[in-house]
């Protein structure tokens, strides 16, 4: 612990990991802290059931759920989009080879009291009740425009100026309220309803990012990793100590030590480990940090499938805010043994929102309703902050904290940015070089 | 007993597509993607104290090297490799997993157990202190890698000096611990790394238990997916639209 490191991460969630893993990399001396004996902080995969229980403050039941240690129980409700930042990030680094994925069996919307299978495909859509025969040739023009619509080629912009509101461009292809709110929140996949202002080009990138997701590996534009998402953290956490990365877990930290306005090291109260580089979660550093917001999530076990999936082992379920009155969507994550997330039989559903009332168990209603007989909930509001500042000066450099969205694009943005400022420069992933050398045979 | 599925010759015929929502369902491709087939793949993971030699298995199981640096930096950089070993009824291939050096300080994390099928449990033996740990070990193995084989292997034997010294492993040691839990051990090797003693024939008999054991077990995962090295679903301009 008295040792003089670059760098020193607190806390061992997604971001913190996948920071840790890209520093290593370049060449810097890392020290990876964590105040818990476990990995993953905010984003582990709590492990047996019982852990759940204690977590939420609840008696512990055993192996009532079929056997406990066969739960994998994510605190954050995520999926991967198959063509998104998350999977590029584990492929250039080669972090995918220590994890396997299944991909999620369906995503469907919520309209009108019911839900709908997103179509997979023309055949899907052309049989979908979700919206009439005239809407649909609309929205097939619509895509299709999507689809075509390069930026730096005028000609595909049909007359359509890149700055133009999302809002004028669902009115150029006549679009109604029912396909606008589809569009928007089940395949941009945007919380609210603020993107309708700003320019189309946004639009036009997130259709393109669940529709090239969705081409890549068939049923769904998701991907989920088996054993849960905490298997992510590790995988870079592994990164990160292949390239010289030093782990200390189960470690109370005390304080974060300054000089001249500066870090200058981490002291557990006892010793001090010097650094010029601090990277932590909110948890770490809450002083320098500011609320923005909250966020309800209810976890909750069944033991039947959701009604109306086909009898999926794992979807997602988007209520578009305007369906439900409110300003924010609800999202369901449900998945299962398929994933190798529960016991056999039962099924792991979350229910969550950005809180808008001082109510907020009861804003998650309309998903809980989906889910049918549910036999445990847990329910938790947590705080959502941001670091006060940039980093720059003080040098220590504070993730935000994970939002309601359903997949990691901004958990990438956020990773990204900070990496940026840390080192002044994009991550060159051609530093990865790995022994993973097929060796010859005898 | 889980084939990777990018390897192998098995062809099935996909559905070409056009781009994600657009796609139709309706045209077949002549293109055909590779499958889940052939030759078994086992993944085996070092484990056991720091400093018993772990890394030193790594090299020679990877390019038959030795190093004589010790310590932390001697293990950066290793991380998994594969190897194809012939087997008199099958060829066969072992991926050997290195902790990178996680268990210096830390603790290493459920996920390098997943789909283990056998955990290497290594011990110096002329270092007792390593060697009593293990059933500590045997017990993580048994928790997070469900019916992973447990093989037990001693290192360093070039450097037992005199079998009266109080810190060697003896074999009444090795054999009151093999009594102890005989039912779960599936081998037991004593190797050197230094002067390349009993090491060939320690991965050739592990992959040979891997395999008679899974013979009867064999199962096909056709729908996991690895980013990367999976086969994607081909995405082409569909000029055979037909309806």
């Amino acid at each position: 612990m008295d040792d003089t490191y670059d760098v020193i991460v607190m806390g061992t969630g997604l971001k913190e990991c996948i920071l840790s893993g890209m520093l290593s990399v370049s060449g810097k001396k890392v020290l990876h802290l964590d105040r818990n004996a476990y990995y993953g902080g905010e984003s582990a995969s709590l492990t047996p059931l019982d852990q759940v229980y204690q977590h939420f403050g609840k008696p512990v039941v055993g192996d009532k759920y079929g056997r406990g240690r066969d739960w994998n129980v994510d605190l954050i409700p995520k999926f991967l989009m198959a063509n998104g930042q998350l999977v590029k990030l584990l492929i250039h680094t080669g972090v995918t080879r220590y994890l396997e994925f299944k991909s999620v069996d369906g995503s469907y919307v919520y309209k009108g009291g019911k839900i709908y299978k997103v179509p997979a495909d023309e055949k899907e859509a052309l049989a979908s009740s979700l919206m009439g025969i005239f809407e649909k040739r609309r929205f097939k023009n619509f895509l299709q425009f999507v689809q075509d619509f390069d930026i730096n080629d005028p000609k595909t912009w049909k007359g359509v100026e890149p700055t133009v509101p999302a809002k004028q461009l669902y009115e150029k292809f006549g679009l109604d309220a029912n396909t606008q709110d589809f569009t928007g929140h089940a395949l941009a996949l945007f919380r609210n309803d603020k993107y309708m202002t700003e320019p189309c080009t946004q639009l036009v990138k997130k259709c393109r990012l669940y529709s090239d997701s969705l081409a890549r590996y068939g049923k769904s534009p998701y991907l989920y990793p088996l054993y849960g998402l905490g298997e992510l953290p590790q995988g870079f956490a592994r990164l990160s100590a292949i390239y010289g990365g030093t782990y200390m877990l189960d470690k109370p930290i005390d304080h974060i030590v300054m000089e001249d306005g500066h870090v200058v090291g981490v002291s557990d109260g006892k010793d001090t480990a010097k650094c010029s580089i601090v990277v932590c979660d909110p948890t770490y550093a809450k002083d320098r940090c500011k609320k923005v917001g909250q966020v309800v999530r209810a976890i909750c076990i069944l033991n039947h499938p959701i009604e109306n999936t086909k009898d999926a082992q794992s979807v997602q379920i988007i209520i578009p805010q305007n369906q439900v009155n409110r300003n924010d969507d609800i999202y369901v994550c449900m998945v299962s043994s398929a994933h190798n997330v529960c016991a056999k039989n039962y099924y792991l559903a979350i229910v969550a929102t950005t809180v808008e009332t001082n109510n907020p168990e009861a804003e998650l209603q309309p998903g809980l309703d989906l889910l049918g007989p549910i036999e445990e909930k847990f329910v938790s509001v947590v705080d959502l902050f941001v670091p006060s500042d940039d980093g720059k000066e003080s040098k220590i450099f504070i993730s935000k904290s994970y939002d309601a969205t359903t997949h990691f694009e901004t958990t990438c943005d956020d990773v990204l940015d900070i990496f940026k400022r840390i080192t002044g420069e994009d991550f060159d992933f051609s530093k990865v070089k790995h022994t993973d050398v097929e060796a010859v045979g005898e | 007993m889980d084939p990777d599925p990018s390897e192998g010759t098995v062809t099935i015929s996909t559905f070409s597509n056009n781009v994600g929502l657009l796609r139709k369902c309706s045209t077949v491709s002549n293109r055909s993607i590779k499958m889940a087939t052939g030759i078994p793949s086992y993944k085996v993971i070092l484990h056991g104290e720091y400093g018993v030699g772990k890394s030193s298995i790594f090299r020679r199981f990877m390019n038959n090297s030795f190093t004589e640096a010790t310590g932390k930096a001697s293990t950066i950089g290793l991380d998994q490799c594969t190897r194809t070993i012939n087997l008199p009824s099958q060829t066969v291939k072992l991926t050997l997993w290195d902790t990178g050096g996680m268990e210096r300080m830390s603790f290493i994390g459920s996920s390098y157990y997943r789909g283990a099928h056998a955990a290497l449990l290594c011990y110096s033996v002329n270092n007792k202190d390593t060697f009593s740990i293990l059933s500590q070990y045997i017990l993580d193995v048994v928790m997070n890698a469900e019916g992973a084989k447990i093989f037990l292997c001693g290192n360093m034997t070039d450097q037992v000096s005199s079998e009266g010294s109080a810190n060697v492993v003896t074999d009444a040691d090795l054999e009151q611990f093999m009594s102890q839990c005989q039912d779960v051990l599936s081998g037991v090797y004593r190797v050197s790394c230094k002067d390349c003693i009993g090491l060939e024939d320690m991965f050739y008999d592990m992959a040979k238990v891997l395999h008679q054991s899974s013979v009867s077990r064999m199962t096909l995962r056709r729908d996991m997916i690895r980013p990367g090295d999976t086969p994607e679903r081909e995405v082409v301009s569909d000029k055979r639209r037909c309806c």
